[in-house]
């Protein structure tokens, strides 16, 4: 886990939940633009995860490694399912199921960092 | 009401339904991921408690699964599983605060779902209200 790179990806995800909100309460449905939005934070996500499994396999591993690389596949799994399902309806609840995923996955990334670096 | 979608333009699935089966899908991960992990690694501590968590989480599965198909029976299905939720959070919601000490360790909804942000609370009720206003939309 690199830690800009964790702030860098909640920063981008609270901006993308931002940005869906408005286009909820605006009654716009999913467009392109936000397609593309939710490509960016899943390749941050995805770098995420290739920097720590890279590290893993170093040697460099969580207490609760089991523990880890579930989060760690639920946060890269969850940007594309919730694009897909989200573009699929045409009506303003697409960007609310983005603004939902986007507001899980920092809350994600904190219990990620909790575990990749315990505080006792 | 100005509505001007045909019954069979409402669907269980579309619209907040869509909303609805995402967040039933993700709590349906964490319920049984959080319940399963600690009833294989930590049993003996607390097993009621945790086999409540995964047995929320099968209930939040159903509910998922028969949000997105949408059918007649699924709706029954669902509408159901929601009110067995809604009980369910409140009953061990209402323990936990008190009877601190039946359940050793926290469940998806110990103190009404505070640890995920009170959501398992107000998810049943969203259900409810969706399945039913797509049930009456349906009888017009």
């Amino acid at each position: 886990m690199v830690d800009w790179l964790t702030m860098t990806i909640q920063m981008a995800s609270l901006a993308m939940a931002g940005w869906c909100l408005v286009s909820t309460f605006r009654d716009r449905p999913m467009t392109v633009p936000h397609l593309v939005g939710m490509g960016v934070l899943w390749l941050l996500v995805i770098g995420q995860a290739v920097v720590s499994a890279v590290a893993m396999i170093g040697g460099d591993r969580p207490a609760e490694t089991v523990m880890f690389v579930s989060y760690l596949a639920t946060v890269v799994l969850l940007p594309p399912a919730c694009a897909v399902w989200g573009f699929m309806e045409r009506s303003k609840w697409g960007p609310a199921v983005i603004a939902f995923a986007c507001l899980v996955l920092p809350v994600l990334l904190v219990r990620l960092e909790q575990l990749w670096n315990p505080v006792v | 009401m100005s509505d001007t979608a045909t019954p069979a333009d409402t669907t269980l699935r579309t619209g907040p339904g869509r909303l609805l089966v995402a967040v039933y899908s993700v709590f349906t991960l964490a319920a049984t991921a959080r319940g399963s992990y600690q009833l294989a690694t930590r049993f003996d501590e607390a097993p009621l408690a945790y086999g409540l968590s995964v047995a929320a989480g099968l209930i939040y599965l159903v509910a998922a699964v028969c949000l997105a198909r949408a059918g007649r029976t699924s709706r029954t299905v669902a509408l159901v599983s929601c009110g067995v939720e809604l009980v369910g959070v409140l009953t061990v919601g209402a323990l936990s605060v008190f009877v601190p000490g039946l359940l050793p360790d926290d469940t998806v909804w110990s103190r009404f779902g505070s640890g995920y942000g009170f959501v398992p609370l107000v998810l049943p009720v969203l259900g409810l209200w969706w399945i039913l206003r797509v049930h009456r939309a349906d009888h017009r």
